[in-house]
Order: structure tokens, then sequence, then C-alpha cells
């Protein structure tokens, strides 16, 4: 073991939706390295593994290294100047830093999405038009006595997921998985499915009308057993797993982007929602979202308590508004409105549509990332980041909405993504109010430095 | 004479003029619609900055240039014409409850939501949402009438309260989806999952379409009212044969998961 080692207990990987609390990692400061993470699954490994520090200029205007105080200074410029500026990304962040992005969204009247609005977003949009019936993690682990998973393969994308659903013995769930009935629906055979007590294979985009004959059998409506030729799954299945569901203790439904990424997206997620709520009339069921990224959840929860909805928030006429389809950013670049970008921690321009890339190459675009990217490639102004959970502090949000502290591992040369965004949160405000000042307008801007700073 | 409005300067970023109705510029000269203010992006314009404006407002505007990125033309619009020369960007007929829009081009998202009343008539395509509720929002259309003579896209009437919408073309999926009642008529062909969740209203089509399994198959018969409702929409400048107009339709009726009181007439040749 290296000299100069340190060890810390209880630190959080970061790496997906789980945002696993229980990790300890060893660390050789001298090369700055995490060189073990015990408890992890072979992804947080590989996350902790390969993060070391790269050799990166701070900033960066247009591909040539710049002192920060510039790129700060060229970043304001470039989003006060903006008449409808998009703000993206937020998924691989902490809390602290995305309420500064939502602050600056507000200052200057942008638009602010995330990047739920190209994983979960539909099910956000289903949350508001059903409801959605919760619960934790640890809930699930101490009572959930049946368990399903629909559209989603948390063996390879979630691999320690099965800690809280599946394996653990709970307060009511005395032998673990032997009290548990884990039920896995999906439109193939994933790794996942050996974890499976029943395996339910579902025609590929059939779910919306699986799920709606579900939720007519749990009403007691009649439904055609033609119904094995438009969905693949034949009627006594479904009837035996409406019994399941309608007579178990307490009932989970887990879905993931199987679900929420195919066609009928919104209405996939609602008619889930719908089937949970349902099922509350004999029982109690939950349904929750598999969320990916690490702190999607915190992104969604943050930019809903500052501004009332949880992505696709527009501030042009300085309220809220909502409406994902026009304020969402593949959208808004596809149709070529934005005239400039601030993306924070993600990587659009590599996994965007293409028209929406070409419109990005055109905008004056500002990054924030830990790793050069395609995006950070096309970016005016590039900033380099520290990474969140292994160099910098905050809070995340595990995927049942937990806040969850984070305990760094080593320090980093660079800043975090909350202390640049804070800059330039406070360069933004003194060129909007100086603005203000010059024409005369209201003392709206001031009323809100104070709010906001 | 009527006002008439041409595009000088295309905008850059979205232009929201929801003051460009017929009523809301009744009496005034075309410096006074010159100066009503209008948004663009997150800065606060003049009409006169994107718009040549010529005559005087007595309840009939014309509009003409590249007009895609203009939203919420004729927000609450109560009597009056507007005739669009060209396409128009989204949320054309907010909550309109009066008068008449006409767009000889395409028309973005959300044509007509939650309007109460009047007439919008769009000659190309319309996207997704026509008539329909907005994000939260319990009900859609609540009356008046939307003619789409091209193609519109998923969830034409979402929600819809009452009304007629009628598509020339084909729909995409979830056309009528959580229908509380009204009408809706597509000439083309239906896209999937079509009255899902829907109480009450009419869905009609010409052409074979997949049911949901929460539909239920009652009978074949010719419903009277489509022989009137077809003349009338003869007249509007769509293309009904006379098999259709006098044809039998088989009657499908759901969604059982609500009150299983909406149906779905499906023509049969
Ligand atoms: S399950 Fe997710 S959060 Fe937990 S260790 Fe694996 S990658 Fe990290």
């Amino acid at each position: 073991m290296a000299e100069n080692t340190r060890i810390v207990k209880n630190a959080t990987c970061t790496f997906c939706g789980c945002v696993c609390d229980d990790m300890e990692l060893t660390v050789d400061l001298d090369k700055k390295v995490i060189t073990k993470a015990k408890n992890a699954c072979v992804l947080g490994r590989a996350w902790f593994a390969e993060h070391q520090i790269d050799d990166r200029p701070v900033a960066m205007i247009d591909g040539k290294e710049a002192p920060l105080e510039e790129a700060i200074e060229e970043a304001a410029q470039v989003l006060v100047n903006a008449k409808f500026p998009i703000t993206y990304g937020l998924s691989d962040t902490t809390c602290e830093a995305q309420k500064q992005a939502v602050a600056i969204s507000d200052i200057i009247r942008g638009t602010i999405d995330t990047t739920t609005s190209v994983c979960h977003g539909p099910s956000g949009l289903a949350f508001q038009d059903i409801g959605e019936s919760t619960s934790t993690l640890g809930e699930v682990k101490n009572r959930a006595d049946l368990v399903i998973y629909w559209g989603g393969n948390p063996a390879e994308s979630h691999p320690r997921h099965f800690r809280y659903s599946v394996t653990p013995k709970g307060m009511f769930i005395p032998n673990g998985k032997k009290d548990r009935t884990v039920v896995m629906i999906d439109v193939r055979k994933t790794p996942s499915a050996p974890v499976a007590d029943i395996l339910i294979q579902v025609k590929p985009g059939k779910d919306f009308e699986l799920l709606w004959a579900l939720r007519a059998l749990v009403k007691g409506r009649k439904v055609d057993p033609q119904i094995q030729v438009m969905t693949g799954v034949p009627l006594e299945t479904m009837t035996d797993l409406v019994e399941r569901m309608k007579n178990c203790r307490f009932g989970v439904l887990f879905f993931g982007m199987g679900l929420t990424m195919t066609r009928g997206r919104h209405f996939n997620s609602g008619a889930l929602l719908a089937l949970a709520t349902d099922l509350n009339e004999f029982t109690h069921f939950v349904a929750k979202p598999v969320r990916g990224h690490g702190n999607v959840t915190g992104a969604d929860n943050v930019v809903s308590w500052q501004t009332g909805y949880p992505f696709g928030v527009n501030f042009s006429r300085g309220f809220p508004r909502f409406n994902p389809g026009e304020f969402t950013t593949v959208d808004t670049l596809t149709r070529g409105d934005a005239d400039a970008a601030l993306i924070i921690a993600s990587d659009p321009a590599s996994n965007f549509p293409k028209a929406a890339i070409e419109h990005l190459k055109k905008i004056p675009v500002i990054s924030l990332d830990t790793k050069e990217t395609s995006t950070s490639k096309l970016s005016h102004v590039a900033f380099a980041t520290s990474t969140y959970g292994i160099n910098t502090a905050g809070t995340v949000y595990r995927m049942d909405d937990v806040p969850i502290p984070l305990r760094p591992a080593f320090e980093s040369p660079y800043p975090g993504d909350e202390e640049i965004l804070f800059a330039i949160k406070k360069r933004v405000h003194e060129l909007i109010l100086s603005k203000c000042g010059a024409t005369g307008a209201t003392g709206e801007a001031r009323v809100a430095s104070k709010l906001m700073l | 004479m009527s006002l008439e409005l041409s595009m000088h300067t295309r905008p850059q970023v979205p232009l929201e003029a929801e003051l460009l109705g017929p009523d809301k510029t009744l009496g005034l000269d075309s410096k006074a619609v010159s100066g009503l203010q209008i948004q663009h992006g997150n800065e606060q314009v003049t009409v006169g900055d994107f718009f040549k404006v010529k005559g005087k407002g007595e309840g009939a505007i014309h509009l003409e240039g590249d007009l895609a990125r203009v939203k919420l033309l004729g927000s609450g619009m109560t009597t009056g014409k507007l005739h669009i020369h060209g396409d128009v960007g989204e949320h054309l007929g907010v909550g309109m409850s009066g008068g008449e829009i006409t767009v000889d081009g395409n028309a973005g998202d959300w044509v007509g939501p939650e309007m109460a009343g009047g007439r919008i008539v769009i000659k190309g395509n319309a996207k997704h949402l026509a008539g329909s509720a907005y994000r939260g929002s319990a009900a859609g259309m609540l009356g008046g009438e939307i003619f789409i003579h091209g193609h519109a896209k998923n969830e034409i009437g979402h929600g819809m309260r009452n009304g007629l919408i009628v598509i020339g073309g084909n729909a995409g999926d979830f056309t009528g989806v959580n229908m509380l009642a009204g009408t809706i008529v597509v000439l083309g062909e239906m896209g999937i999952r079509s009255g899902a969740g829907m109480k009450r209203g009419s869905i009609i089509t010409m052409n074979p379409a997949e049911m949901l399994p929460t539909f239920s198959y009652d009978c074949i018969y010719h419903p009277v009212y489509l022989r009137l409702l077809f003349r009338a929409l003869r007249t509007q400048g769509f293309n009904i044969s006379d098999a259709k107009l006098t044809g039998k339709y088989q009657r499908w009726s759901g969604d059982s998961v609500e009150l299983n009181k909406g149906e779905i007439l499906v023509f049969t040749p």
C-alpha cells in the first residue's frame, strides 16, 4: 500500500441513480487516484477507478486557454446578450450547483431544462396528469412482497438496485427473497431475468396495450382473449398477475426507459401510474421510475422547488412557464430557436438528434464538464470542473427522492460547478443591473438581487 | 379597409404576439398597431420592429411573411377574421371564443388549445395537440371548430370537452385521448391508441383502425347524424364520397377503464 493513503468511509457513488452511500474508498493521495472501492458494483468500481486529474486548462475561449476571470466575464456577456438562452444538463452535478443554474436562467430570462427531458421527462408529465403513489427504497426493502420491474434491466444498469427490492431481509419480509415475488416485464429476456419468479415478455411497442388491459382487469372489466395476439401475453398470465397484484400486501412497480422512451411515452408512464392508483383500491401499491444519472432526481427536485415545474421551464416573460415540447432542449434546438446555450455536466453534442447538434454549432455554447467532450470541443467558452462525489462535496438525491450527502475522496485543482456557476451568476447579475439602470427599467432586477445573492 | 401586416424582418428567436388579433386591434390605425408591444425572446419589442403595417383595424387582419416563429396569434379572440398567408407557429388561437382564423400554409403544435368557440381553418398540415388541453389542465377544447385539411400528428383533441375537429389527411397516435365529449373526424388514416381514456364523445374514421383492448364492438349501422355532418363538411371543402355519406359504420364503445360511453365509428365499405 502506498505511503500517503486515506480511507474514506460511507462515501457515495454517483454513477447511477441508486447513489449507493456505503462505499469504502482507498485513496492514494500522492497519485490522486482511488485504488479500491469496497462495496461498489462493477459500474461503480469503473467510475471510481477511471477518475484521475486530467491535464486540461481550467478555462478555454474558442479552444484557446484563457484566465478563469476572463472566461467568466465572456460567459456572462454571452448570456446577458442572448434573447433566448437555454440551460441544459445538470443531472451529473450537485444540488447546490443546480440551484445556481436555475438562478442564472431566472436572471437572464432564459429556459432551463435538464436531461430528464430525454429520459424520464414523459414520467414527469404523467406525474402531473395522474399523480404519483410513492415510497422510499427503504420502505420497499422492509415491506414490499411483490416487486415488478417494467421496461428496465437493473442487473446491468443499476446493479445494486436489488439490495433494496429483491435480496434483503426487511422488517416485514423476514426471509428476504423467499418472501417476495419478483416479476420482470420486458420486450426481451435481459440479464436481469434470472432474479425473476415470473417473466412476462411483451411484444415491442405494446406496453401501453398490456397496461391498459391490466387496468381493465383490475377494474373487473372483460378483456377479449385476442389480447394475446396483440401483446404476446396470454390472458391467463394477465389474470394471474392481476390476482397477485390485488392480493399482495405492498406492491411496487419500478419502471425504466423501456417504457418512457418507446412509442406512447408519457402515456405509457401514465398508464402504469394509473394502474398503481387503481390498485390502491385493493392494497398498497407504489410506482417509482428507475432513474439513470447520479443526480437527475436532484435536478427534478431543485428545478421544481425553485420554479414549480421539474424541467422545460421558460422565464422569457419573467415568470416560469412549463411546456415540454416547446421549452425542452431537443425541440428548442431542432427548431433553431435558442441563441445561446449553457450546458452543465452533459454532452448533448454526442447524443442529440443531428438537427439539434447542427444548431448547437451555430450558437455560442458555454460548457462545464469534468472531461473533454464533443460539447466542450464545440464550446465558445469551456470550463473544466472537478467531479462531484469524488472531489466536490454537496448533496445528491437518490432515485426515491432521498437526499444524500457526498464525502469527497481527494482534492482537485479544478473548481466545482457550483463555484463557477456562482461566479457567472454574480457577474450576470451585475450586468443586468447596469443594463436596467441604463434603460431606466424598473427596480425588478434590484429586488431580485436581494432575493438571490 | 382591413389591417395588413407584412413581415419585414425575420425574428431570430420566437416572437409571441398575442395582441395580434382582429378584436384587440379594433379601431386602431396603422401607427397605433405598429406601436403595440410584443415579446421577442426575453425582450419587449413593437409590432413595427418586425411588420410593415397598413390600413386600419376594422375587424379583419391579413398577415404575410414567414410566420413559423410567431406564436400565440389570435389568442383569446372573440370576433373578427384573422387570415395568415403562409405558415404559422405554435399556440394559434389559444382559448379563442369567436371569430375565424384561416391559415393558408402549415401550423405548429397546439392549434386552438382550450378554445371555446369560433373556427380555425388550416389549409396545410398541423402538428401535435390541436384542440387539446394544456399540460396539467383537465379539459381541452370546449367548443368551436378546427378544420385541418392536411395531416395532423399526435394527441389531437386531448381532453376535448366539446366542439368539432376535422382532419382531412392522417392523424397520429392517441387521437381523442382522455376525451370528455365532442366529435373528431379523421378522413385519412388514424394512428394507434385512439380514444384511450375517453369518457364520452365520438371519433369517426374512414379507414380501418387498431382498437385498444378496452373497446368493445357493438354493431354495424348507419348513424343518421353523419349524413348531416358530412354534408356540412363538404361545403367546407372536404372531399367526402357518396359511399361514405350513405355507408355503414362499425360502432365500438369505450373506454371501459373509464365511463365506456365514448364511441369510435369506422367506415365499412
Ligand atoms: S449501483 Fe449505481 S450507485 Fe451503486 S455502486 Fe453501482 S453504479 Fe454506483
